[in-house]
C-alpha cells in the first residue's frame, strides 16, 4: 500500500540577497519522510536549517523545486490556505518555547485548538490529556511564568501536538535545556510521535539526543546527506550542550 | 479569542494602566469640558427657559436677551388680542448699580416682572418666597451672589442707581452668563431703577392658552406688529445661545480644547498598543507560525481595544461624576446630559478601534519565520 510521505522535497532552492549579493542556502534539496519517523536535521550554522523549517513550515517560499506536505503541494497554495495548512496538519516546537506570557499551561497548551475555533471545554480535555502526558497535569492553572524551562519546553510540545497534527516540526528543541530535562523532552517527543503515528523532524545540535532519531540528515552547502546516526561525524555540526 | 485577547492584555498590568489612564483621560476631558460648555450654555439662556413663559416677545433688532432694546408697553394690548394668548406681561431687563456697604458700586442686572402674574420673577428660594417683590421697594438677590453683593442680609437697605431697595428675599443658584448678579423686583420698580419711562418695557412675555399652536401665535404677532420679533421659549433661548456662540470664539475654544484633549488620549492609547505589540512580536509571531489568521489577530487587538474602551469610559465616568459632585456650582455648572456621557464613550471606542489599526499593521508585516530564526 503507498503511503503519502509527510514531507516531500524535491530539487528545493532557496538563495538571499543582500546589498546586491545573492548567497545560496539551499541548493536541490531532496527529503522525504515517512508517517510514524522522526527526522533530526543537522549542520553547522549557517548552513538553512531554519530556511528549510520555515519552507518545511510553510512560512517561506523556495526559489524553484516542489514542496509537498501531507500530499499538498505548497505552490499550489495562497498565504490563507497555508495558514490553514500550518493550524491544522503541522505542530511547532520553538527553541525558545514561544508560550504566551499572559496565559497558563492549559491555556497555552489549547491554543492550536482554540485558533481552529474549538470550544473551551472539548479544548481543555485534549489539552490536559497532552499535558498529562508530558507529567504536568498538575502545573495545567500554573502561570507559564511560574515553570521551568524543562516544564515550558513540555508545554510547548503538548500545545504542538493539541491540534493533532500529521508533522511536529522542532527547532532546537532542547537548546534552552539542561542535559537531563532535554533528555526527557526528547524521550517524550519520540514516544508522543510514535505512539501517534506523526512525524517530527527535529533541527537540532544537541549530539546526546541522537539516539532519539530514526534518520540524521546532515545539511551542508545547501544539500542533504543521510548519516549514520550511531556515529554522527563531527562535521555533522554536533556540539556538546552544556549540562547542569 | 475573546479570552485569549484579555488575558493576554491583563498580563502586562504596567502597559493596561498606561493605556487605562488614556482612555480615562479622554471620557474626563470630553465630560468635564462637555458639562462645563453645556453648563454655560445652560446659563445663557437661564431667565428664558426658566420664566415659564410659552412666547416671548422682542424688538426686532434685539439678538440676546442679555441686551434688549425698548419698546412700547402699549403693544401688550395688541398681543393680547391675538387669538391663542392668555396672558401677555411687560418685562424688564437692564442694568443698573448697586451701592455696598464698603462704599463702593457692584453692577446688576434689574430683572423687574410684573407684580399680579410674576411670570419671569425668581424662582428656586432660598429664604422668603418670589411674590415678596410685591412689596415697595423689595428685590431679591441670590445667595451664591453675595460675596459681590458684599454679604446683603434679609431686610438690608441697599441703593440701586440712586434709588431705595430693601432685600425682601433670597434666591439659590441664579446665577446668569453675565458678571452681573441678578436682582429681581417688580416691573414698576424696575423701571425707576433703570431710569426707564414709565411706557417702555424690554419684552412681553406671553402665555397660552390650551391647544394654542406657539409657532403660529408668534407668526400672528410679527404680522400685527412688525417691530417686534415673536418666539417660543426654547427659541428664544437657542437665539441667545447662538449669538454668544457664533459672535465670540466661545464654541470653537472649548471645542479646540475638548479636540485637544481626545487627541492626547488617542495618542497615549495608541502608543500603548503599538508598543504592548513590539513587547510581543514574538509571540504574535508564534501565533501566526501556527496558523492564526490575519483576521484573528486583528479579533485580538480589537478585543483588547474594545475592553480598554469600555473599561476606561466606566472608570472615567466614575470620576467624572465624582468632578461633578464636587466641583459643580451655579457659577461654573458642570451639566452632562447622557448623550454626552454616551457620545464620549462612542469616541474613545473609535479612539481605540483606530489605535488598534496601527499594531495591526506591524504584525501584519511580521514574517512567522522570526520564531525560527533563534
Amino acid at each position: 500500500m503507498h503511503t503519502t510521505p509527510t514531507i516531500f522535497a524535491h530539487d528545493v532552492h532557496k538563495s538571499y540577497t543582500t546589498g546586491g549579493t545573492t548567497t545560496p542556502v539551499l541548493e536541490g534539496v531532496e527529503l522525504e519522510t515517512l508517517p510514524g519517523e522522526c527526522v533530526f536535521l543537522v549542520g553547522p550554522s549557517g548552513s538553512g536549517k531554519s530556511t528549510l523549517l520555515s519552507i518545511l513550515g510553510c512560512m517561506l517560499t523556495p526559489d524553484r523545486g516542489q514542496v509537498k506536505i501531507v500530499g499538498q503541494d505548497l505552490a499550489r497554495l495562497n498565504d490563507i490556505e497555508r495558514a490553514v495548512l500550518r493550524r491544522d496538519r503541522i505542530g511547532f516546537v520553538f527553541q525558545r518555547f514561544q508560550l504566551i506570557r499572559g496565559l497558563n499551561a492549559l491555556q497555552n497548551a489549547c491554543l492550536p485548538l482554540t485558533l481552529r475555533g474549538v470550544a473551551p471545554r472539548p479544548a481543555q480535555r485534549r489539552a490536559l490529556e497532552l499535558l498529562e502526558a508530558v507529567g504536568l497535569a498538575d502545573k495545567a492553572k500554573a502561570h507559564v511564568g511560574k515553570l521551568s524551562t524543562g516544564q515550558c519546553q513540555r508545554v510547548a510540545l503538548a500545545r504542538a501536538l493539541a491540534g493533532d497534527p500529521d508533522l511536529i516540526l522542532a527547532d532546537e528543541p532542547t537548546a534552552s535545556l539542561d542535559a537531563q530535562n532535554g533528555q526527557e523532552v526528547m524521550r517524550l517527543l519520540r514516544h508522543l510521535t510514535s505512539e501517534r503515528g506523526k512525524t517530527a523532524l527535529v533541527v537540532t545540535h544537541d549530539s546526546r539526543i541522537f539516539a532519539f532519531a530514526d534518520r540524521i540528515l546532515h545539511l551542508d552547502a545547501g544539500r542533504i546527506a543521510e548519516v549514520d546516526a550511531d556515529h554522527p561525524p563531527a562535521t555533522a555540526g554536533a556540539v556538546p550542550v552544556a549540562s547542569s | 479569542m475573546w479570552s485569549l485577547a484579555l488575558r493576554t492584555l491583563i498580563a502586562d498590568r504596567g502597559k493596561l494602566a498606561t493605556a487605562m489612564v488614556g482612555v480615562v483621560f479622554s471620557v474626563v476631558l470630553v465630560n468635564v469640558q462637555g458639562g462645563l460648555f453645556n453648563g454655560l450654555l445652560g446659563k445663557i439662556g437661564l431667565l428664558v427657559n426658566s420664566s415659564d413663559a410659552d412666547i416671548w416677545v422682542a424688538h426686532k433688532y434685539v439678538h440676546n436677551i442679555d441686551f434688549p432694546l425698548d419698546i412700547p408697553k402699549r403693544w401688550m394690548y395688541r398681543i393680547r388680542a391675538v387669538p391663542g394668548v392668555a396672558l401677555a406681561v411687560p418685562y424688564v431687563i437692564g442694568y443698573g448699580n448697586m451701592t455696598l456697604p464698603s462704599g463702593g458700586f457692584e453692577g446688576v442686572v434689574v430683572v423687574g416682572c410684573d407684580r399680579k402674574s410674576l411670570l419671569g420673577g425668581a424662582w428656586s428660594m432660598d429664604q422668603g418666597s418670589a411674590a415678596e417683590v410685591r412689596q415697595t421697594e423689595g428685590i431679591i438677590v441670590d445667595c451664591f451672589e453675595e460675596a459681590k453683593l458684599e454679604y446683603p442680609a434679609l431686610g438690608e437697605v441697599r441703593e440701586i442707581s440712586g434709588r431705595r431697595a430693601r432685600v425682601v428675599a433670597k434666591s439659590r443658584g441664579i446665577v446668569g452668563f453675565m458678571v452681573n448678579p441678578y436682582v429681581f423686583t417688580n416691573l414698576e420698580q424696575a423701571a425707576s431703577y433703570l431710569r426707564k419711562p414709565a411706557d417702555r418695557c424690554s419684552y412681553f412675555l406671553v402665555k397660552l392658552r390650551p391647544g394654542a399652536d406657539a409657532q403660529a401665535v408668534c407668526r400672528e404677532i410679527n404680522r400685527r406688529i412688525p417691530e417686534v420679533d415673536a418666539f417660543p421659549s426654547a427659541e428664544y433661548a437657542r437665539n441667545s445661545i447662538d449669538f454668544w456662540l457664533t459672535r465670540t470664539g466661545l464654541g470653537i475654544s472649548f471645542g479646540a480644547a475638548t479636540m485637544l484633549g481626545l487627541l492626547v488620549g488617542l495618542i497615549i492609547v495608541a502608543q500603548t498598543l503599538y508598543a504592548s505589540v513590539l513587547d510581543r512580536l514574538s509571540e504574535f509571531g508564534a501565533m501566526k507560525a501556527m496558523g492564526a489568521s490575519e483576521r484573528q489577530i486583528y479579533g485580538m487587538l480589537l478585543a483588547q481595544a474594545i475592553t480598554m474602551a469600555l473599561a476606561g469610559s466606566l472608570l472615567g465616568l466614575e470620576v467624572v461624576f465624582l468632578i461633578q459632585r464636587t466641583f459643580s456650582t451655579p457659577h461654573a455648572p458642570i451639566v452632562i446630559p447622557w448623550w454626552l456621557s454616551l457620545g464620549s464613550f462612542g469616541l474613545v471606542l473609535a479612539i481605540c478601534l483606530v489605535s488598534s489599526v496601527l499594531p495591526y499593521l506591524r504584525i501584519r508585516r511580521l514574517d512567522p519565520a522570526i520564531v525560527l530564526r533563534g
